[in-house]
């Protein structure tokens, strides 16, 4: 409409582009990194959360059980003893030395010596005594201890209680770091560990939902609430409507009832009402339905207004309550006590847990109100899926639980402590555990351990076959990524955080409360309930507050005063206009993300604002400059239903220009980009956007195999298992993301030459032909590094092993491998060759002399504890680090190395989900060459594409061919206007077929091919599945003891399965004979005796040739049979099963005479 | 109706096949969506039945074989070879890649490395380096062979990074030639512990003369080609001290001992017009091409048409024959027996001395194949 009138050639010039939003996205970047949210949320428990826990708890008060002592009288009549915690202190990451000298501990010492990169964490206490003489006069004496050592806290890294917090590239340099390392993790005893965030339904917040019928209900609303840091389970309560036809003769029968916690059976709502303290109808309608003219909510009360016409007063319906609670046999007055105060502390605490009756009616009444709502039609279900409806746990409120709880332990064990030592005269971490909550930090690659540091998890319902809380959601858009799950058991249920989420860190409710004050909200006391369905009600947290008449300017003076940051950012406002709700959420774990700001149709943020952040100097002003500027705001999943996002800087310009052909006038909000809805591993998918989509899930999960170099100081760390590529390449095709992922700078693949052809049939089904000159000139040779870790451990007080090499005439239990590489000190120096079970470190113990057999003085006096190498292994040794762990025992670290070069049977795959194995490596000379004379380094076969539908791999490959000529990168970001015709054409310019198609000759023959081949550079990434590590054969080998079946498994040479489906084959080739040879005479055959009257196992002692059958007490019946001994196993524990398995040699005569009988 | 043999037919010209069938033999053709008849006729009788002996005869061989240099550099040569079938073509390519001989370093003794390159990184990058040294003065080195002056090169690498020198570049130009031999010394031997300690100290070479002496070598010493090729980047403090021995071996055995980036050939292009193309048709086929295959000629009375200018810059991207009725006019063609033959030498050898010693290679295999059948 004005778009057109109003255009003004300078001001349009303001307008900025979407190149110009990549700018913003560097500022984001920049400030934040990629692990904010784990990084916020653990300062926010450090700085904040731990002080309120202790804060929280109550002081400790002791009275001594006064003793009765004849004969002696106190001065006092009473002395009390008050512990309370004050300030708490937590210095920088400290390691105190068996020799008990202390020093600031570094990461990188924490993970080379198998230490807990933890801080010690003091705390103030005071003691008073009270003493209270006879004459009723208190003397105090107070005694301060200050900063007493309670425990010690692990850091997470690069948290601002870090030691590397803040530190330039430089000094993380020079402290073995990888400036690339984000942190957001810990160390504990060595081992880089993550808490995975986890994911929860928002508590108190009111879901309807309607029942699939048949069902005895019809709908059901519920409120899980929780009252704030509490670490009380919560406490749920559920309304429920009941179906109509259930109803038998009844009135209508659609009765609404309430279950309250710890009361057996549902209760009446109006009943709840009265105990609450509202008696009259018209009271308790008022705060259900607010407007008597609504007729139709009116009459779905009725029925429950009879069904507790019986009760006409409080007390009646406390008693009515309290009688089915879980107190039987008291008195009428302790039941009405019991249930007063289930009402008041049990039933929705968040409202309040004191005497707050009118709020927790007027809650109790918007919980029916909006059941009703729902029943009427007038609203639709709830959506438990929606992301709105979720909170994250991450590290901070995961730790705060934990130390809230072990604080709470604390507490209790100085009490008991305390009172035992007023009365006569004495810290750990066991506590309730979650499992898969830490988890090893993934190291394999860079990408895999940023994208490790933003996994999300929901706990729940992994088996249950239910669809729903698996599939994409509308609301991820942009919190979740949609390509980054699992495959199988965990689809969709682990998640991974898109590029620019932000996680709520939450922040204190009363500011919001004092500005609700201040503009005039109403609250409870003030109002009667006939003016609630004019005005709006104001919800903050979940909690009912109170109203107002004018939301529309509230809802603008605060989005206002959070875009200018008077009111904390991450406040989320959501003004629903149907309900006549106005929500206000301050708490943590929501999901939001940064938009540009939209009015009329312009954005807030102009070209001179980028300029000005392009031509910044410092890092001050940047991202949060432009958050304080209003220039962009964070928009949770709430939130982002009541507004309108356009998707691109264009679309708004174009609703401008052409009103009537726009899809909306009303934009308030546009996104950064759209690309930035993925997460860290789809980022790195070039064309994402012309893949299928399971493509992009397989290529995530994928590239979090690639081999690469995962860190940059991967020669200081000694990692139990590592990969790193000879020659990383940067991709030629890119994405923009990649520059925040540091893809370049620790890349995971080559720019291979592919071809996709058909050439000598080697490359089929998923297997690929790989140039073996290429390979001779370093294409992705890859090392490998396996960590073998020991140490000196005590042995009681006196006993130690001992690191040395271990002599075979005094010691015993001595491995089978060489012994040979061990130098003096019972390590293999850096620079052996090893290979095989070789001994790597050389360790013995003691023998005690008890532990030799009676009086015989063996020769022995040391056992082996060696370590050698693995027996499929060879290599070099690497490195090899001696030091002491945290109890000063000698700790012993050696890295083994060895190279990796491709060959038939390794996995390699594109970035679209592409993976093959090398089928065949031919020399140059017998792959094809272009005209050029270039021949391709790898040919897959064209039966890859059309069914999996990867076009991506193919514009990438083009675009590859393009970018190689121009000597630039490509850009394959995708949702941006490069089109494959762009791509084409700048091919052709170069002097290509447009398409990328080559004439190649057959290496072999040197004719021309008959088809043109699709040829250009793709990048390729190597997956660690390497056939070296899997090849795997056994004649014969270690058995089980007890089964005598073969060990499973490569690494303990294991057998081979030969299956019922290998056996049906054997039989169906009539070669049974064969099979019983080698399953039974060839393996497992063993000899029994067995005699012949009874059918049991007889005692045989072939040296005396005597052979006897005790329970029979037969000497001479006895036969031989032969059985496998897994069956002789199974006799056996059946026997001791007290059932007798009868292995019966002759036709039982008695058998055949019965059925005879029967006959 | 008489009964007539096809070749009796009137238009079909004794001894001389049919213009298309002409094309078919002598011609691979191109059309928009592949190329035709790449395999050539092989057989001897196949147009017998028209009176055309398609037989290789030596005498004409030698009377149409042609080779014309096109190009010669340092280290690369383009040269047309007309008259000869692909196979043998295929064959030169095939043995000049993988074939003929080189030296390039196969052992590296490490005496210390305490760059951040590993060892085994640090070999595989020695081994590609090439080096100046005409295979043909050595012997292969076979199994049970001691290193002598005749089979082996022997260099030493021993660069160091000061504490204060920040980063250096350990470049190939540091690979320096001993012609005495190897100079570490062996540890004493394991198999007869107690040796004279007054022997000569046992290295890892036994050359009976210092190769300078040779007359081969004593006025051009022997080097890494290039002298620019970054072996490693050294930090401060860091230092790399190692010998190489360079052998003699194929480039089947390993890429390392090609002689050749690559070698390749294309057939001849030959681009026909089938048809006038004239004025605005013109101009557009000439903006089709990208590598200007195309020229405008005046044809007078202000009209132009499209001839053929450069058909030998044709690399068939067939954009020209891409759209709708453009095949009629232009015909894209490749001669079955010119090929355009391309070497790229690593540097041992001249481009030039490459191909000969390909050809002498061929030659000794034919003789060994004729020795073994008489």
């Amino acid at each position: 409409m004005y778009g057109g009138e109003e255009y003004d050639p300078a001001d349009e010039d303001e307008e900025i582009t979407q190149e110009d939003a990549w700018a913003v996205i560097s500022a984001y970047f920049e400030e934040k990194g990629l692990v904010r949210q784990q990084l916020d949320s653990f300062d926010e428990f450090i700085q904040n959360t731990m002080q309120e826990i202790v804060d929280e708890s109550a002081d400790i008060e002791i009275r001594p059980e006064s003793q009765h002592n004849p004969g002696r009288q106190s001065d006092f009549a009473e002395t009390i003893y008050k512990i309370s915690f004050g300030q708490i202190y937590l210095s920088k990451p400290m390691m105190t030395e068996s020799d008990g000298e202390t020093a600031t501990l570094f990461p990188k010492a924490a993970r080379l010596r198998n230490l807990t990169y933890s801080a010690p964490l003091y705390v103030d206490v005071t003691k008073r005594i009270i003493k209270k003489g006879h004459d009723c006069e208190e003397v105090t004496e107070t005694q301060d201890f200050t900063k007493v050592f309670i425990g010690k806290v692990p850091i997470m890294l690069r948290s601002s209680y870090c030691t590397l917090y803040q530190n330039s590239e430089k000094d993380l340099t020079e402290l073995g770091e990888c400036p690339y390392d984000q942190g957001g993790y810990f160390i504990i005893n060595g081992s880089e560990k993550v808490l995975i965030a986890q994911e929860k339904m928002s508590t108190n917040h009111v879901y309807v939902f309607k029942k699939r019928q048949p069902n005895k209900y019809a709908y059901v609303a519920e409120v899980r609430s929780m009252l704030e840091n509490q670490n009380r389970p919560p406490s749920s309560m559920f309304v429920r409507m009941l179906s109509r036809a259930s109803a038998k003769g009844g009135s209508s029968g659609q009765y609404i009832r309430a279950t309250l916690p710890y009361i057996r059976t549902e209760i009446p709502i109006i009943i709840v009402f009265r105990a609450l303290g509202f008696v009259a109808d018209k009271d308790i309608l008022e705060h259900i339905c607010y407007d008597f003219s609504d007729t139709q909510m009116m009459e779905l009360l009725r029925p429950s207004l009879e069904e507790a016409f019986v009760i006409q007063n409080q007390q009646v319906a406390l008693d009515y309550i309290g009688k089915r609670g879980s107190t039987v046999g008291v008195t009428r007055e302790k039941r009405i006590k019991y249930a007063k105060e289930i009402l008041q502390k049990e039933m929705l605490p968040h409202v309040g847990v004191g005497d707050c009756e009118t709020k927790k009616a007027y809650y109790f009444g918007y919980i029916i109100h909006r059941l009703l709502l729902c029943a009427i039609g007038r609203r639709p279900e709830d959506d438990r899926d929606h992301y709105g409806n979720k909170r994250l746990d991450l590290a901070g409120p995961l730790l705060g639980g934990l130390f809230r709880m072990l604080f709470r332990k604390l507490t209790r064990d100085v009490r008991a402590y305390v009172q035992k030592c007023v009365d006569n005269g004495k810290d750990q971490m066991p506590a309730g555990t979650r499992a898969g909550v830490s988890q090893v930090l993934n190291r394999l690659t860079y990408a895999s351990t940023l994208s490790h540091l933003r996994r999300l998890n929901s706990p729940i319902g992994r088996e249950g076959k239910l669809a729903k809380p698996r599939q994409l959601h509308n609301s991820h858009w942009g919190m979740m990524c949609p390509a980054e799950t699992p495959e199988g058991q965990a689809c969709g249920l682990v998640k991974n955080l898109a590029l620019m989420v932000y996680i709520t860190v939450g922040s204190a409710a009363h500011p919001i409360l004092e500005f609700l004050e201040e503009w005039s909200t109403e609250n409870f006391e003030e109002i009667s309930p006939a003016v609630i369905p004019q005005a709006t009600k104001i919800f903050v947290n979940g909690c009912w507050v109170g109203i107002h008449r004018n939301p529309d300017l509230l809802v603008r003076t605060l989005r206002l005063l959070r875009r200018r940051v008077d009111v904390n950012t991450e406040v989320g406002v959501i003004r629903d206009i149907r309900l006549k709700e106005l929500r206000l959420y301050t708490d943590y774990g929501r999901c939001s993300r940064p938009l540009f700001i939209v009015e009329k149709k312009r954005l807030l943020i102009k070209k001179k604002d980028i300029q000005a952040l392009q031509q910044r100097e410092t890092q001050e002003e940047g991202w949060h400059d432009l958050v304080a500027k209003g220039f962009i705001e964070y928009v949770d999943t709430e939130e982002e239903e009541t507004t309108m996002i356009s998707m691109t800087i264009s679309d708004l310009v174009n609703a401008r220009l052409n009103p009537d052909d726009a899809y909306s006038e009303t934009y308030t909000h546009c996104e950064i980009h759209p690309s930035l809805i993925l997460g860290v591993c789809a980022s790195i998918i070039p064309f994402p956007d012309h893949n299928q989509s399971p493509r992009n899930t397989y290529q995530s999960a994928m590239g979090k195999q690639a081999m690469g170099i995962y860190v940059t100081n991967y020669q200081l760390r000694m990692d139990t298992l590592a990969y790193v590529l000879y020659y990383p390449q940067k991709p030629l095709v890119t994405t923009r993301a990649m520059e925040h992922l540091h893809f370049r700078q620790l890349p995971a693949g080559i720019n291979a030459i592919v071809a996709i052809a058909c050439y000598s049939g080697y490359n089929q089904e998923d297997s690929v032909i790989m140039n073996q000159s290429s390979i001779d000139r370093g294409f992705f040779r890859s090392l490998f590094f396996r960590s073998y870790r020991d140490e000196e451990k005590k042995m009681g007080t006196l006993v130690k092993e001992d690191f040395g090499r271990p002599n075979r005439e005094n010691t015993m239990g001595m491995r089978h491998g060489s012994y040979d590489k061990l130098d003096d000190d019972g390590l293999a120096p850096p620079g052996t060759r090893v290979s095989g079970e070789d001994v790597i470190i050389g360790k013995t113990t003691p023998i005690g002399q008890d532990e030799t057999q009676l009086g015989q003085t063996s020769r022995y006096t040391r056992r082996d504890h060696s370590t050698s190498l693995r027996h499929s292994e060879s290599g070099m040794v690497d490195q090899v680090l001696l030091t002491t762990n945290a109890d000063g025992l000698r700790f012993v670290k050696v890295r083994m190395r060895s190279v990796r070069i491709p060959q038939i049977g390794d996995k390699f795959s594109s970035r679209h989900g592409q993976k093959g194995t090398v089928g065949m490596t031919y020399t140059q000379e017998d792959m094809p060459w272009t005209l050029e004379g270039i021949t391709p380094d790898i040919i897959v076969n064209p039966h890859a594409i059309p069914s999996r539908m990867t076009i991506g791999q193919l514009i990438e490959c083009i675009m590859g061919k393009v970018a190689a000529h121009m000597g630039k990168e490509g850009d394959a970001t995708p949702f941006t206007d490069v089109t494959v015709d762009n791509i084409s054409k700048a091919l052709h310019r170069c002097g290509y077929q447009m398409r990328g198609f080559e004439t190649m000759y057959n290496g072999h023959t040197g004719r021309r091919l008959s088809a043109m081949i699709f040829l250009g550079p793709t990048y390729y990434q190597r997956l660690k599945h390497m056939v070296d590590d899997k090849i795997h054969s056994r004649g014969r080998g270690p058995v089980q003891i007890l089964t005598r079946q073969p060990a499973e498994g490569r690494s303990r040479d294991g057998g081979l399965r030969f299956g019922e489906m290998e056996r049906d084959c054997m039989i169906a080739h009539g070669a049974a004979h064969f099979l019983k040879e080698r399953l039974f005479d060839q393996s497992d055959a063993y000899r029994v005796h067995v005699c012949e009257r009874c059918g049991l196992i007889a005692i045989a002692n072939l040296k005396k040739n005597s052979f006897e059958c005790r329970g029979c007490k037969n000497k001479t019946d006895i036969v031989q049979v032969h059985i496998p001994y897994a069956c002789k196993l199974l006799f056996q524990e059946l026997m001791s099963m007290a059932i007798a398995p009868r292995m019966l040699t002759k036709e039982v005569k008695p058998l055949k005479d019965q059925k005879k009988k029967g006959a | 109706m008489p009964r007539l043999s096809a070749l009796d037919m009137p238009d079909v010209p004794k001894a001389q096949l049919p213009p298309h069938l002409e094309q078919q033999r002598t011609r691979v053709s191109c059309k928009s969506d592949a190329p035709l008849h790449t395999e050539g006729i092989q057989y001897s009788g196949a147009y017998a039945s028209m009176g055309v002996d398609n037989s290789l005869r030596l005498d004409s061989f030698s009377k149409n074989f042609r080779v014309e240099v096109v190009r010669l550099t340092e280290d690369e040569i383009e040269f047309d070879m007309i008259g000869i079938d692909a196979s043998l073509a295929n064959a030169f390519r095939r043995i000049l890649i993988a074939e003929l001989p080189t030296m390039a370093i196969e052992k590296v003794l490490i005496a210390n490395n305490t760059s951040v390159v590993q060892d085994e990184v640090l070999a595989q990058r020695l081994g590609l380096i090439p080096i100046e040294a005409d295979p043909r003065l050595f012997e292969y080195v076979s199994e049970n062979d001691t290193a002598h002056e005749k089979n082996t090169i022997v260099f030493k690498l021993d660069v160091r990074c000061k504490k204060d020198d920040g980063r250096i570049k350990a470049k190939s130009s540091e690979l320096k030639w001993l012609p005495g031999g190897s100079e570490l010394q062996m540890a004493s031997t394991n198999s007869n512990p107690s040796t004279n300690p007054n022997a000569k100290p046992k290295t890892y070479t036994s050359f009976n003369c210092r190769q300078d002496s040779l007359p081969e070598f004593s006025h051009k010493p022997l080097r890494p080609k290039y002298g620019d090729i970054t072996i490693a980047v050294l930090g401060a403090g860091q230092a790399i001290d190692l010998e190489v021995h360079a052998v003699k071996g194929v480039g089947r055995t390993h890429a390392k001992w090609s002689p050749v980036a690559t070698a390749w050939y294309r057939m001849l292009p030959e681009v026909v017009l089938t048809q006038e193309v004239e004025d605005g048709k013109a101009e557009e086929l000439v903006s089709k091409c990208p590598v200007n295959v195309f020229d405008i000629e005046d044809i007078g009375e202000g009209r132009k048409k499209a001839v053929v200018a450069r058909p030998r810059a044709c690399t068939l991207c067939r954009e020209c024959i891409r759209e709708k009725h453009w095949e009629e006019c232009v015909d894209l063609r490749r001669v079955r027996d010119h090929f355009i033959f391309t070497i790229e030498s690593t540097g041992a050898l001249p481009p030039e001395v490459l191909f000969t010693e390909a050809v002498k290679i061929l030659e000794q295999k034919c003789e060994r194949i004729i020795a073994e059948l008489s």
